[in-house]
């Protein structure tokens, strides 16, 4: 560890991982530590299920639940857009080839008590029952305008400016009532709250756009999950920086981040100092230097059956929209299964999760719950949402943030692009990447 | 625009341009342990590429290979994984053993320690990766003879002890480096359950495709 770097991570988490390999990638010298002797951080998969059920302070699991080393449980439940920027990101790096995803089959929005499937294609949308003939009709027009719009063309904005106006006016000039919007906005564009009413249209109109282009990949669903676990995400990308020179430690405590007039020098471990130029890390390893600003529920839950409703869907998601149960903020349920080798066989794993709204997030989570039907083991957990104090510009230390309770990983991507852009003061050029990598394969 | 698509891994049946089949393709997942400076990745670029250098850096961006071996009527591809140096501070991600259905572990015939190194990494081999996984044991180096302090004849037994396939290899001069990979590619299961790409999890590739081009099998090369 006596050694130069030019930068040190700590911490394998996602974040930390896929900037660990683009820094690698770039050229840079990295260290890439972990206090935990396992990859992943707060985005693990954990395995055998008896460490799960140690981490949460319960007695071993029965024999009902097969081989403990079948099961692999994420602690954050997220599915990736098919054609978002994690997609991007994994097949422009070459990471991709390590992995192997399956399409989530379906989605759900909650309404008036019970769950609809959101309607992927026309023949779905007209026997859906999420809206009236009439508001269908109205919400397709609504569709084709939002597909048609270019933003360098305001020829095809059809007299609405996305940019100056807001989201409120582009439901009305479409007279869409406040259902569909809220179909629109939350099982859609993916909104958590009704903030992005009052903001410019165009953020909705891309993140309705990214929606339907990730549907238009595979067709059940928008959303990808990989084989094994979230866990295997922050493993992939460690290995594309190890290939690029990273040195990798896990079980390795870490007892100080050495500054100097106000700029990071090094890392300590023991009496071990490892100098570097920059250090990257999660918020857990710097406690003095972050903020809470909120906090997420996840609960996860064991069952050994699907979803009543989603048609004993393997995978599936279903959005709880905040208006629905008097709520500021959606309730998220995800379910995957054996399939997806994250637990043996017969077994499905249910995570539903939140922002912490009130004192009794536990409550808070109930409609969401009760959607699951009989629960052999429930799990949960209070995490805080801690934001860093410090941009790291000066100080060279470069913070991420906790992961939000967003249902997929545009968010933890934009963070990292973020603080990469900071660290080095360029945009990641993900062509260059690809080229230097082409010629591994034939 | 970038279109990217979702493609089948798994094994598959090649179709020739005049739209006839060959005999079948098995896909492997092949990995590679042992201690750092035992010529891991010497011994993979002398297998799919036929080169050599003296002084190989520490692996450094060649870290999955793919090259392809016949055997009768079955073209055996490997996809071969290096440890990228995640090994020296025993940081290897289960992500590598995943799905692995053959490994080398290899040793300096001239380091004790290395052998003494190559039986743990059996050991983790047993314990994290597949039941059936087929492993060869190579002790690597065998043209530096005059400095040889591990004996073939202890690393046979052992070998043979532990049901290993075992030769001694030369990534300088190619001594059974080809040998080997036949060997493995002879004892690996090439029925129907077996042979899917890497992780065999039944899952899907993502994959970018260009325009209307979409991803065609390998024959032999």
């Amino acid at each position: 560890m006596d050694e130069e770097y030019d930068a040190i991570v700590l911490g394998t988490g996602l974040k930390e991982c896929i900037l660990s390999g683009m820094l690698s990638v770039s050229g840079k010298k990295v260290l890439h530590v972990d206090r935990n002797k396992y990859y992943g951080g707060e985005s693990a998969s954990i395995t055998p299920l008896e460490d799960l059920f140690s981490k949460f302070k319960a007695p071993p699991p029965d024999g009902s639940y097969g081989r403990g080393r079948d099961w692999n449980v994420d602690l954050i439940p997220k599915f990736l857009m098919a054609n978002g920027l994690l997609v991007k990101l994994l097949i422009h790096t070459g990471v991709t080839r390590y992995l192997e995803f399956k399409s989530v089959e379906g989605s759900y929005v909650y309404k008036s008590a019970k769950i609809s499937k959101v309607p992927i294609d026309q023949q779905e949308a007209l026997s859906s029952d999420l809206m009236g003939l009439f508001e269908k009709r109205r919400f397709r027009n609504f569709l084709i305008w939002v597909q048609n719009v270019q933003e360098d063309d305001p020829k095809s904005w059809d007299g609405f400016d996305p940019f100056s106006n807001n989201m409120q006016a582009l439901y009305n000039k479409f007279n869409l009532d406040k259902n569909t919007q809220d179909f629109t906005g939350h099982a859609l564009a993916l909104y958590r709250d009704d903030d992005y009413i009052g903001q410019s249209a165009i953020g909705t109109i891309r993140r309705i756009k990214l929606y339907s282009d990730s549907l238009a990949r595979y067709g059940k669903s928008p959303y990808l999950y990989p084989m094994y676990g979230l866990g295997e995400l922050p493993q992939g990308f460690a290995r594309l920086s190890a290939i690029y020179g990273g040195t990798y430690m896990l079980d390795k405590p870490i007892d100080e981040i050495v500054m100097e007039d106000g700029k990071v020098v090094g890392v300590r471990s023991g009496t071990e100092v490892a100098k570097c130029k920059q250090v990257f890390c999660d918020p857990t390893y710097v406690t003095d230097k972050v903020r809470k600003v909120g906090q997420v529920i996840r609960c996860i839950c064991l069952l050994d059956h699907p979803i009543s409703g989603t048609g004993d869907a393997l995978s599936t998601q279903i959005i709880i929209p905040q208006k629905q149960v008097n709520r500021n903020s959606d309730i998220y349920v995800s379910l995957v299964s054996h399939t997806h080798q994250v637990a043996a066989k017969g077994w499905f794993v249910a995570m539903v999760s939140t922002t912490v709204e009130t004192s009794n997030p536990e409550a808070e989570i109930k409609p969401g719950i009760d959607l699951l039907g009989p629960i052999k083991q429930k799990f949960v957990s209070v995490s805080d949402y801690l934001e860093p104090t410090d941009n790291g510009l000066n100080s060279q230390l470069f913070i991420s943030t906790s992961y939000d309770a967003t249902t997929h990983f545009e968010t933890t991507c934009l963070d990292v692009l973020d603080i990469f852009k900071r660290a080095t003061g360029e945009e990641f050029d993900f062509n260059k990447v690809k080229h230097e990598l082409g010629d591994e394969d034939q | 625009m970038v279109v990217i698509m979702v493609t089948m891994a798994s094994r598959s049946t090649a179709q020739r341009p005049n739209g006839s089949t060959q005999g079948k393709i098995c896909q492997f997942k092949l990995v590679l342990l042992g201690e750092s400076a035992v010529g891991k990745s010497s011994l993979v670029l002398r297998f799919v590429k036929g080169q050599f250098h003296e002084y190989q850096e520490s692996t450094i961006g060649a870290a999955f290979l793919t090259q392809t071996v016949c055997l009768d009527d079955t073209t055996v591809k490997f996809e071969i994984w290096d440890t990228a140096g995640q090994e020296r501070y025993h940081s290897l991600a289960p992500m590598y053993y995943r799905g692995a259905q053959a490994a080398i572990v290899v040793y300096d015939i001239t380091n004790q320690d290395t052998f003494v190194r190559a039986t743990t990494w059996v050991k983790e081999l047993q314990r994290q990766a597949s039941p059936n996984i087929v492993i060869a044991l190579a002790g690597n180096k065998s043209d530096l003879g005059n400095k040889r302090v591990v004996e073939f004849d202890e690393a046979q037994t052992y070998a043979d002890e532990n049901g290993l396939l075992f030769m001694e290899t030369s990534a300088k001069t190619a001594m059974n480096v080809n040998d080997i990979f036949l060997a493995i590619a002879k004892k690996l299961p090439k029925n129907e359950q077996t042979g899917s790409a890497g992780t065999s999890g039944q899952g899907r590739r993502l994959v970018e495709v260009e325009g209307q081009k979409t991803t065609t099998s390998n024959c032999c090369k």
